[in-house]
């Protein structure tokens, strides 16, 4: 089934089986390995990936619903010397460790913050709910994901003046 | 079925609710089987995770799109949910949110914000399993269930729909289109608790829905349901009974107790055990009750 959807702000196409996984498609035939497998079933969140907006896991999403969608995997959100806000605070706050859960992790978070500007703790503890990390203890996520949204809205506050 | 079948599937997108029930009718002519796809949480599991398939694998109809099944209305009595609208839509949606807050409540406890965003009543509904979640939060407000088939559109009453363990009476060339119940009135007292082993990615241990118009200290409209803790839903109709029956003031501990044991049949499984469970159904009925004012 050919397959031509949006991803990470470009047109792009694939040709696979209809039941094929969008986190296959992504690692594969587009060569974005930033969204990782773990579990396969939903359970992790470390394949995480927004689709039209919404943080889904794309292992259990199936190529063949994607057509004329919107991907954002984690590799869409910033690049090495250009890192997003949330990226950069993951690296100096101690949010990444071992870096498996961290692509998914980043995603739930961009999701969080596209919606809620000024989170509480328990804000960014609902969003990252799906994401498993067995490194950091959550602790240091939180905190990452908190700085950014302060490091967000600063900016845009010295943008509005 | 594993990873290696994905590939064989075949695949058919319609573009409307009329072309998905006519392809249904075909190929239950033929005795093919079809399985419809929504937010795909369980049959891509089931898919990826399961044994190799034997035999000519189904036809994956996927009902995502349609149009149909994507919408949520409220006439002022009869609330409708499309089938095919996710956990996370219901849970912004400003209509739910408003006449049945018990949903919008009830979505943030089901897996995590990815499921939530993929996940639909109609596949729950279907695939019938008795710890859904989404069910059980439904099932307490007495819903009908309309399925289509080119045949027609019948609307089942979910104690009618559910026949057994992840079986209903939903017919192969039927597709579930929407749920729709009336509202409880504006502002009535509602109950959702769900005991998992954590908040969330967790599956229920039991969780329980409960909706209540009270009238001077009577229950004039009761629901309640129950996930996990039987083969289907349980829809606690002799705690219904004695709720309605009874003066809440005049409700005992022992008496609900009873009637809530009456209406389960909880079983040791992986999640958790059959007294756990036995206590828990009661426990949170019983919750649900004195926060009506009952002395229990």
């Amino acid at each position: 089934m050919k397959v031509a959807f949006k991803v990470n702000g470009v047109q792009r196409h694939v040709d696979m089986a209809p039941l094929a996984r969008l986190l296959d498609a992504l690692r594969g035939p587009l060569g974005l390995a930033g969204a990782k497998e773990g579990c396969g079933e939903g359970e992790c969140g470390t394949c995480a990936v927004l689709l039209d907006g919404v943080p889904v896991n794309s292992c259990l999403v199936p190529i063949g619903q994607c057509d004329g969608r919107e991907v954002v995997s984690v590799e869409g959100l910033g690049a090495i010397g250009h890192l997003s806000p949330l990226q950069a605070c993951m690296a100096e706050h101690g949010g990444a460790q071992c870096g498996i859960c961290t692509p998914g992790m980043l995603i739930a978070a961009e999701a969080l913050l596209r919606r809620n500007s000024d989170p509480t703790a328990h804000d960014v503890r609902t969003a990252i709910a799906g994401n498993l990390c067995r490194c950091t203890g959550y602790e240091r996520i939180v905190q990452s994901i908190l700085h950014a949204a302060y490091e967000l809205r600063s900016s845009d506050k010295g943008a509005a003046e | 079925m594993s990873l290696a079948d994905l590939s064989r599937y075949e695949f058919a997108r319609p573009a409307s609710l009329d072309a998905a029930c006519r392809l249904l009718s075909d190929r239950e002519k033929k005795g093919a089987r079809t399985v419809l796809l929504a937010g795909g949480t369980d049959f891509m599991v089931q898919v990826s995770q399961g044994g190799a398939a034997e035999g000519p694998l189904p036809l994956v109809l996927d009902v995502s799109r349609i149009k149909e099944l994507a919408c949520v209305s409220f006439d002022g009595t009869t609330l409708r949910i499309g089938a095919g609208v996710s956990y996370l839509e219901l849970q912004r949606d400003p209509v739910v949110r408003e006449y049945a807050p018990l949903v919008a409540r009830m979505t943030q406890d089901i897996g995590g914000p990815t499921i939530q965003g993929r996940g639909t009543l109609g596949g729950n509904l279907a695939t019938a399993s008795p710890a859904a979640d989404g069910v059980a939060a439904i099932a307490a407000y007495d819903p009908v269930i309309e399925v289509k088939s080119s045949r027609g559109t019948r609307k089942i009453p979910i104690a009618v729909l559910q026949t057994g363990y992840k079986q209903t009476s939903r017919a192969a060339d039927e597709v579930i289109v929407a749920v729709e119940f009336r509202a409880p009135a504006h502002g009535s007292a509602w109950c959702w608790r769900k005991v998992g082993t954590r908040l969330a990615q967790a599956i229920s241990k039991v969780a329980f829905a409960g909706v209540a118009e009270v009238h001077d200290g009577r229950v004039t409209r009761v629901g309640f349901a129950m996930a996990s803790v039987a083969a289907t839903t349980a829809l606690l109709p002799n705690t219904r009974e004695l709720v309605r029956l009874t003066p809440l003031a005049q409700l005992t501990a022992a008496a609900v107790d009873a009637a809530v044991a009456s209406d389960v049949s909880p079983q040791d499984d992986v999640r958790s055990t059959r007294d756990y469970r036995m206590h828990t159904a009661k426990a949170v009925v019983r919750g649900f009750l004195r926060d009506l004012g009952a002395p229990v």
